[in-house]
């Protein structure tokens, strides 16, 4: 559903991405790994339109995306989390969710004092939607505090709550396990593997080795800017190119 | 008792100018340190119109669809920056407005201003029409107030605040944030230009010289010490801001000193600005309670 | 003709050699703290009144002195009691309480001083004539000045461990912390240089015009359009910006009324903003 073509993307004389093309297909769940500052997050701006595209295309569900602007891409579908937890925290974790849902008739000015019976009866769904993805998430009960005030597991998981209350064809996740406890992080899983027999696809970044070789279909490995291997979890780890690319700092996750 | 009715039209006044600029402020976090231009585009366009002959009503609406209208035409080129600049941008605007009410003489009378501004649906100019302008100004606070807190607790207004905390998230969320920000602009400085022409209609004169940055320096104060973001804040801020105000002028103060009581005003308003940013920045309507 | 033109370009560039010097005294400032400072119009307005206030007992030359010094003191407390509290906070909250010191400022002023023009009180004397161009001594003055300040400035910059170290931490700012340059001392340098530019600005300008409270915001929006101009912390642009706007502004002159003549700065503000937000000469960062 996804594919790139020969991206490549500089900043000043530094050439963060170089030629990369993949092709996502009908996967369900890859994952994208590379040691630091291989151009991994900076791909994933790419994709997601947040940075510009010096050359190359993207394409998603076989339509050309290249150079639409970021809010476009997320209503086709395309939704994705940032590195570090972005969580509104100054509003309560159910308004969070509300925020996400993509196309809201109550977002537009017109139809706020036209169209009030709509909004009335969208913003119902919409709760119902999100006290939902509240159960699935566990964070019922914090359905109200402010989304600031929970604690750092919790936010991630919130960001994925989020993401699924835009009804997204595609996640893209950056890190999600970064920094969250085991029992989370199988919370974590247990989640996208819902998520992927929904027919949702699921694209993500990570340094927990384990865990990608465990939960992926497919991995795709960067470094410095290029893609220098595609295929199973478990020939990545035994593959040459890959091993020299991380020089022996292969992340066992804690 | 005028006097008080006095105060509380201006207060009114104020109110309205302030829950516009909150729009912009508080729930969208846009710095529009120029919002005085739209105020006095409202009140002059009103004016010019009435007193060129049409009904009060009409050039009331045509002052604040105009300043609507020049709001949104800032908006869609000035939106494109980042928020210290378009704090200077906005600033920059509204001193060109000012010189230009001062310059072109032909339409604006520049510094001699123009007076004798009929007040609407018959109300008498003069004390005699101070209850029925009171209620007038009443009335349209009443409404715009609703009308803002329809938008702050819709989905429309919870896209703003989003935009207001983080743009990329906004973004990300699929919130077309350019939009949302020319749209709130575009309402914001309708209001604003409601504001000014019932601000023009009460007084009956009006000239350059009632439109600076001292004027923006009172609203932003309003809504800052109101409570930005929150819907009785600007309410608040905006009558305590100016019964002060007002009410210096009803001490008697020797001759003598006359001259000092503005400038002091305005170094209490800028001490209260410092102040309230360094210890106490939510003013005194919080919008949340942590 | 072409020497009414002529005439209007040397007026420019007069003017501008001033506007160079608020302006780099605001770049200075946004280079290494990436914010504006409002109340910088209130340190040009101060120093000249201030030295219109010691002059009453001084003579003019030696009035600038103590003048300087208290604007440079007001420059660091600014710095000292209310912005580098406000840095870590979010942004609105240091631009409105940089928009509200600088009406603190102004008022201050006003109180003082009062709301009329007042003047040094130097007496217009005719100008020396140059190849048909007339040229005031105070305005030779003026340039003189700015351009003493400015080699001052770039000898600074260029040859001085303390201008390297400024240059640095305008770059970045984290980095050079790590790298050991003390971030107070480079921090109270910009400060003082800032308000010594800005200050000796003011007295040029009350030397050339008259002063007036409103003084300050006017020519903070001048120096801000150099700014925009020039790159916003590229010190060099600041100066070209603001010769740039002095040309501009008495060129202006001769095709629309003279009440616009501010105008020119706040149109081109805007159309900067809109076009070419980093400038002529734009650079991200840094100062050049």
């Amino acid at each position: 559903m996804l594919r790139v073509e020969k991206i490549t993307k500089r900043f000043g004389g530094l050439e963060a991405v170089c030629d990369v093309s993949l092709d996502l297909k009908r996967t369900p769940i890859t994952g994208l790994v590379g040691p630091n500052g291989s151009g991994k997050t900076t791909l994933f701006h790419i994709i997601t339109g947040f940075y510009h595209i010096d050359k190359g295309r993207t394409f998603f569900n076989d339509k050309e995306i290249s150079g639409f602007p970021p809010h476009v891409i997320s209503r086709m579908g395309l939704v994705r989390t940032f590195q570090q937890t972005r969580v509104l925290p100054f509003l309560s974790t159910r308004e969070n969710l509300l925020c996400a849902v993509p196309t809201q008739k109550g977002e537009q000015l017109a139809s706020l004092f036209f169209r009030p019976g709509t909004v009335k009866r969208e913003e119902k769904q919409n709760r119902a939607r999100a006290d939902e993805v509240l159960a699935l998430i566990r964070l019922a009960p914090l359905a109200d505090e402010l989304s600031g005030q929970l604690s750092f597991g919790q936010q991630k998981l919130l960001e994925l709550g989020r993401i699924l209350m835009a009804q997204p064809k595609l996640i893209l996740l950056d890190e999600p396990t970064a920094g969250i406890n085991p029992a989370l992080i199988r919370q974590l899983v247990a989640v996208l593997r819902k998520l992927t027999r929904q027919g949702i696809q699921v694209f993500l970044i990570e340094h927990n080795m384990p865990l990608v070789a465990e939960i992926c279909d497919k991995v795709f490995v960067m470094d410095s800017g290029t893609l220098i291997f595609s295929g199973p979890p478990a020939d990545a780890i035994r593959d040459p190119d890959v091993i020299e690319a991380y020089l022996g700092k292969i992340d066992h996750a804690s | 008792m005028d006097y008080l009715l006095h105060i509380l039209v201006v207060a009114l006044v104020y109110t309205v100018f302030a829950l516009s600029l909150n729009l912009e402020l508080g729930y969208t976090g846009l710095y529009n340190f120029g919002h005085v231009a739209f105020f006095g585009i409202g009140a002059y366009a009103s004016a010019l119109l009435s007193l060129a002959g049409f009904p009060v009503a009409f050039s009331m609406t045509a002052g604040m669809i105009m300043a609507g209208a020049a709001g949104a035409l800032l908006a869609v080129p000035a939106l494109r920056l980042s928020g210290d600049y378009f704090g200077v941008a906005t600033l920059a605007f509204a001193e060109m407005i000012r010189l230009f009410f001062l310059n072109e003489r032909w339409l604006t009378k520049g510094p001699m201003g123009l007076p004798g501004i009929p007040r609407p649906l018959g109300i008498p100019s003069g004390v005699s029409g101070l209850p029925l302008y009171f209620l007038l100004s009443a009335l349209v606070a009443a409404a715009v107030f609703l009308f803002t807190c329809r938008i702050a607790r819709s989905p429309f207004g919870r896209a703003l605040k989003v935009v207001r905390e983080d743009e990329y998230v906004a973004q990300a969320l699929g919130k077309n944030v350019f939009s949302l920000k020319v749209q709130i602009v575009a309402v914001g400085s309708l209001i604003a230009g409601l504001a000014g022409a019932l601000y023009g209609h009460y007084i009956t004169y009006i000239s350059p010289s009632d439109f600076t940055l001292n004027e923006t320096i009172l609203v932003l104060l309003c809504v800052v010490l109101g409570g930005r973001g929150t819907q009785w804040g600007p309410v608040v801020g905006a009558f305590l801001i100016i019964f002060f105000q007002e009410f210096i002028r009803f001490l008697p103060i020797p001759v003598d000193f006359g001259r000092v009581v503005a400038p002091i005003q305005g170094m209490v308003y800028g001490a209260v600005l410092v102040f309230l940013m360094l210890k106490h920045p939510e003013g005194i309507i919080p919008e949340y309670r942590i | 003709m072409l020497d009414y033109y002529a005439q209007l370009v040397v007026n420019g560039i007069v003017a501008g050699a001033v506007y160079a010097l608020f302006a780099v005294g605001l770049t200075l400032i946004y280079g290494v703290f990436r914010f504006i400072n409002f109340a910088h119009g209130e340190l040009i307005a101060w120093g000249a009144y201030l030295t219109l206030m010691f002059s009453g007992f001084l003579p003019f030359g030696l009035a600038v002195v103590p003048a300087l010094f208290l604007t440079i003191l007001l420059g660091i407390g600014q710095e000292r009691y209310i912005y580098r509290s406000l840095r870590q906070r979010s942004r609105i909250t240091l631009l409105i309480a940089s928009i509200g010191l600088s009406y603190l400022l102004r008022n201050a002023l006003r109180l003082i001083w009062g709301s009329d023009l007042v003047s040094f009180g130097f007496e217009t004397r005719r100008g020396m004539s140059f190849a048909g161009l007339i040229v005031t001594r105070t305005q030779l003055l003026m340039v003189a000045a700015a351009l003493l300040f400015l080699a001052f400035l770039y000898m600074l910059l260029n040859f001085t461990m303390l201008g390297k170290s400024l240059r640095a931490a305008a770059d970045n700012t984290e980095l050079a912390e790590i790298m050991g340059i003390d971030m107070k001392k480079v921090g109270l340098s910009v400060w003082i240089l800032s308000a010594l530019f800005a200050g000796v600005g003011g007295i040029l300008i009350g030397i050339d015009t008259n002063l007036e409270p409103v003084m300050g915001l006017i020519n903070l929006l001048k120096a801000f359009a150099a700014v925009l101009l020039g790159g916003a912390g590229n010190v060099w642009g600041a100066l070209l910006g603001g010769l740039c706007i002095g040309i501009a502004e008495n060129l202006g002159v001769a095709f629309f009324s003279p009440g616009y003549k501010d105008a020119v700065s706040f149109a081109l503000i805007i159309l900067l903003l809109l076009f070419r937000p980093t400038g002529l000469f734009g650079l991200i960062g840094g100062i050049r």
